[in-house]
């Protein structure tokens, strides 16, 4: 009986390659495409040749893509950094201390409610808001939506860890005398790294990813994000094929680069976090 | 693991000691969290309902907010274009969320029976979920624009016709659903793969056993058994449905005419493009209410569904 399902089924086979391809030719050709100056990318045979060009126009002086860049890493760093802490920090006093019920009930309503409802209905009240803090416009203000809409994620994937630490370590800790933020930081936050790596990486693609707000709160210059000044290059009229294919490479490939070398993160992430994105 | 008897003394000792310490670290704990969303979710929530039962300007550089009741409510209800754009988006969801479940549930099938390419597969095909949702997009645009897309050059090659699909309102909407397929499947496909392999080995060896062929071990056994996630994952895609945004934006801009302007396109060209602040607040409450009430009868079917098997 074993035997029979460890035939290798050759229908099976050809249908995982054909998605696989399916998957890998579309970024590839992407790939593919930024290595080529425009006039063989518009022409109607295929040309191959190895071009810098499309990157050294996109970073060139007098081009806002390369602060760009720099925006999203600053953003990505901001928004993972307040996840983790705030997450961490939460997420364990969900798990393991008792807090009050008027302080829990309205967080986990919250929680529960904000990957259900469409970012973009939150835009109004958000401008207004943040027009008000005089944060319109700025990456600060980035980093605070980023980390809002990532939270829930955090803080309850970080309690799910945190629930799997025997009470008794907290207590033995508590016990020999130290501190609840020392017991926290040196006893029991070590023991869920893989929780930390998990939320690091997933919100860090997340941020990395974030387009939306990007583009509602900035005028897509300066204080744009990657991804808005992506868009940007998208233009009915004006093509520039090539620098498209280069912007959308240095958005994508650190990404699947991730995919590849921190699969399990990501598919930690992606099956608490689905309802996000 | 300590038994009870000898756990509980010790533990009401210790509690005892550091009682006090512990319920103000339990709300120091939580109270960033908490200050998070109710400053950045639950204020941007409550002055969204507010400006959506007002005249909304801009004088000075300041939004001023009028009350005028029900007024932009009434807007919404006669606003054909509003209507186009809940039609499309409904169109856009049921299409997506069919084709994305089914691929998803076959290749999550496939690549749990297939060995060689098995380890490749499994890691490949969850990357279009990670990938920048506007560089998706960028790359079918690469693939199929008409002047410099891959598919043309293709077409050609083979010397079939080229397409356009793009110009024709037909063949955005069907563009801008395949692009989300290409987009969403791998959740499909990551979820039901999971279940799958999480499938209790014996039930399924037993079957077999008792003559099952793989086909019906694969559609009497497994599929039942894994009926709870996909039911889950429905109501995801559809939720993903409702949020789309990133793709289409890039794809084709709401165009030809409209023919892809989903709702959240259309809040966003209210809001910036037509600057009717209080309209699109009440849009986009309108929009929230749907979501929630799509959500709630969701949960009250497995309700109803779970006390009836009981």
């Amino acid at each position: 009986m074993q035997q029979r399902r460890s035939r290798i089924s050759i229908t099976s086979e050809i249908v995982a390659v054909v998605a696989v391809l399916a998957v890998v030719l579309p970024l590839a050709w992407t790939v593919f495409l930024a290595f080529q100056p425009n006039r063989s990318i518009v022409r109607r045979d295929l040309n191959f040749e190895f071009w810098l060009g499309n990157f050294r126009q996109l970073f060139e002086s007098g081009s806002i893509f390369g602060q760009q860049t720099v925006n999203s890493v600053i953003i990505t760093v901001g928004a993972v950094l307040i996840c983790l802490i705030v997450g961490s920090l939460s997420g364990y006093g969900l798990a393991k201390l008792r807090p009050p019920r008027w302080l829990v009930l309205p967080s986990v309503a919250l929680a529960v409610l904000i990957p259900i409802i469409p970012p973009i209905t939150l835009v109004p009240g958000v401008v207004v808001q943040m027009s008000s803090f005089g944060l319109l416009g700025t990456t600060t203000s980035l980093i605070l939506l980023n980390a809002v809409f990532n939270l829930p994620f955090a803080v309850l994937l970080m309690k799910s860890h945190f629930d799997n630490v025997p009470a008794e370590l907290r207590e033995a800790a508590l016990v020999d005398g130290a501190s609840e933020a020392r017991t926290f930081v040196s006893v029991v936050l070590p023991m869920v790294r893989p929780g930390l790596a998990a939320v690091g990486i997933f919100v860090g693609i997340m941020a990395w990813n974030e387009f939306l707000f990007g583009l509602t709160m900035t005028s897509g210059g300066e204080t744009a994000p990657l991804t808005v000044g992506i868009a940007s290059l998208v233009q009915p009229y004006e093509v520039t094929w090539g620098q498209m294919a280069a912007a959308g490479s240095i958005a994508a490939v650190p990404i699947v680069v991730l995919a590849i070398v921190a699969n399990r993160q990501i598919v930690a992430g992606l099956s608490s976090g689905a309802v996000k994105g | 693991m300590n038994s009870p008897a000898v756990d509980a003394p010790s533990s009401r000792r210790r509690r005892s000691k550091t009682h006090h310490g512990t319920a103000k670290w339990a709300i120091f704990s939580v109270a960033p969290f908490a200050l998070f969303v109710i400053v950045f979710a639950a204020y941007p929530l409550g002055e969204m309902i507010r400006m959506s039962m007002s005249a909304v300007e801009i004088v000075d550089g300041q939004f001023s907010i009028t009350p005028t009741g029900f007024d932009n409510y009434r807007q919404a209800f006669a606003d054909s274009d509003a209507w186009r754009s809940m039609r499309i988006n409904a169109i856009f969801i049921a299409a997506s969320v069919l084709v994305s479940l089914v691929l998803g549930i076959v290749l999550a099938f496939v690549v749990e029976r297939s060995v060689i390419v098995h380890h490749i597969a499994r890691n490949v095909l969850i990357w279009p979920a990670v990938v920048t949702p506007v560089v998706v997009s960028l790359i079918w645009l690469l693939v199929i624009s008409p002047t410099a897309g891959g598919l043309n050059k293709f077409l050609e090659y083979v010397g079939l016709p080229g397409q356009s699909w793009l110009d024709s309102a037909t063949g955005a909407l069907t563009s801008a659903i395949g692009v989300d397929v290409w987009h969403w499947t791998p959740i499909v496909f990551l979820f039901v793969y999971t279940a799958l392999t999480n499938i209790d080995r014996d039930v399924v060896q037993a079957a077999r056993v008792d003559g099952a062929s793989e086909g019906q071990v694969r559609r009497l056994i497994m599929l039942p058994m894994i009926r709870g996630t996909v039911v889950g994952l429905l109501l995801v895609r559809i939720v993903q449905g409702v949020k789309a945004f990133d793709e289409i934006y890039l794809l084709t801009r709401g165009g030809p005419n409209g023919a892809t302007e989903l709702i959240s396109l259309y809040i966003r060209t209210v809001f910036f493009d037509d600057l009717q602040y209080g309209y699109a607040s009440a849009l986009s409450l309108t929009v929230v209410l749907i979501t929630f009430v799509i959500v709630g009868l969701a949960f009250l079917a497995r309700r109803l569904r779970q006390s009836r098997s009981i």
